[in-house]
């Protein structure tokens, strides 16, 4: 139960398709011209987002704790997880290469996990920030999203190069379903909130209170 | 019923009026910013070129050695499929399909897709499952991940080359130059655009 925003297209019977960028009447279900379904706002966008986030955030514990990589030298075997592995990193003298890794598989989920339950709460309640800063945030998470996923890469190229038996091996650990399991529901996330919403007002609570009457 | 004078921004909803660009004109939306549409010089042709030479990169890039390992003698080399499905025989399969699909699958598709939907533009053939195809297009954007994987080919490069000693294979620089190609596509791409021409075989009589 919302007031569409000023001007927008739902305000004026109207309808954006949001897969052809079609606009057609409010009464048509189906966009005439790519067959996806037509509504003014995504339906059910804030509660799809906030399964997928809430699912994300669970399986985000997991994806810290366990290990994204076993290395095998000599004999000895080491574990580590994602943030191990960037602490090595900067031990080791490959500071750049560190600071990538952490924007990368930390900074950036962490990132994408306060922004959009940001925006799901500005979404129900009215935010000190102005409606183009959020949408300006939501573009953001859109962007950076994808780059979580450069950790995983480099685990499958490190897995599939080093094989030398007991000299040097490396075997993928259980935190890579994890934490791309992570990345992947927070692009659907991201893919399922509706930046329009956050331009429309959210009713007060007296005229909730005379809309349930 | 279609009310082609019209567009919606995609981000805030605001009605406007259909843009009608010059070559090299973008019209942004007044209210939040968003990119309604860009019309770029010789969009169909260039979109058509570097879709090609990106197709032909990735196709060399699937030919030869991404890279060398050689640590004291112990060589150890790997392909662009390789370094996806390697992982496959290591119990994790599901997680290997994925990366595959993202780094080679999805980037191949979307580019055929847009060449094949140009070719039948060009041909003046626009069957009805034409639209399907530039919805799936725009569907498999977000999924196709090559410069990150490239970011990570070279976060594990260095990760190496202080242990052993690398060599960069001819398929390193052949996705290299894939991910240009790639990104100047994407780029070049703009949902209003092709959509309009998929539209002109629509007769627009009754509106």
């Amino acid at each position: 139960m919302t007031h569409y925003s000023e001007g927008s297209a739902a305000i004026n019977g109207l309808v954006n398709c949001t897969e052809c960028g079609l606009v057609a009447k409010k009464e048509l279900t189906v966009c005439p011209r790519c067959n996806a379904r037509l509504s003014p706002r995504r339906i059910y966008s804030l509660q799809v987002t906030l399964a997928l986030l809430i699912t994300a955030f669970v399986l985000y514990i997991p994806a810290n704790l366990l290990p994204m990589m076993v290395t095998e030298k000599l004999g000895q075997v080491e574990y580590n997880t994602i943030l191990g592995g960037i602490i090595v990193l900067w031990e080791e003298g490959s500071e750049p290469i560190a600071v990538v890794v952490f924007v990368a598989s930390v900074l950036v989920p962490v990132l994408k996990f306060i922004i959009l339950f940001y925006l799901c709460f500005c979404a129900i309640a009215q935010g000190a920030v102005s409606a183009k800063t959020r949408v300006n945030l939501y573009r953001l998470t859109e962007f950076i999203g994808r780059w979580s996923m450069v950790d995983i890469f480099v685990v499958a190229v490190l897995v599939a190069l080093i094989q030398l038996d007991h000299l040097l091996n490396v075997q993928p650990g259980n935190g890579t379903i994890a934490f791309a399991a992570v990345v992947i529901l927070t692009m659907f996330a991201a893919n399922s909130f509706d930046p329009r919403i956050l331009w429309d007002k959210p009713l007060k609570r007296d005229e909730i209170t005379s809309a349930r009457k | 019923m279609i009310k082609t004078q019209f567009v919606a921004c995609d981000h805030c909803d605001l009605l406007l009026d259909a843009p009608s660009l010059q070559e090299e004109q973008c019209a942004l939306c007044p209210r939040c910013g968003h990119k309604i549409s860009r019309l770029r010089k010789n969009l169909m042709s260039q979109l058509t070129a570097y879709g090609v030479t990106a197709l032909i990169l990735l196709a060399l890039s699937n030919m030869f050695s991404l890279m060398t390992f050689n640590l004291s003698g112990n060589i150890s080399e790997i392909n662009l499929w390789q370094s996806a499905l390697n992982l496959y025989f290591e119990q994790y399969k599901t997680l290997s399909l994925i990366v595959f699909i993202f780094i080679v699958i999805v980037p191949a598709l979307v580019i055929a897709l847009i060449l094949f939907f140009i070719a039948l533009i060009r041909l003046n053939h626009r069957p009805k499952a034409l639209s399907n195809i530039l919805r799936l297009i725009f569907g498999l954007l977000p999924w196709a991940m090559a410069e990150v994987f490239f970011v990570g080919v070279l976060v594990s490069l260095v990760k190496l080359v202080t242990i052993a000693q690398m060599n960069l294979g001819w398929s390193f620089w052949a996705y290299a130059l894939f991910c240009v190609c790639y990104a100047k596509v994407l780029s070049l791409l703009d949902r209003y655009q092709l959509w309009s021409w998929l539209e002109r075989g629509y007769a627009h009589d009754s509106l």
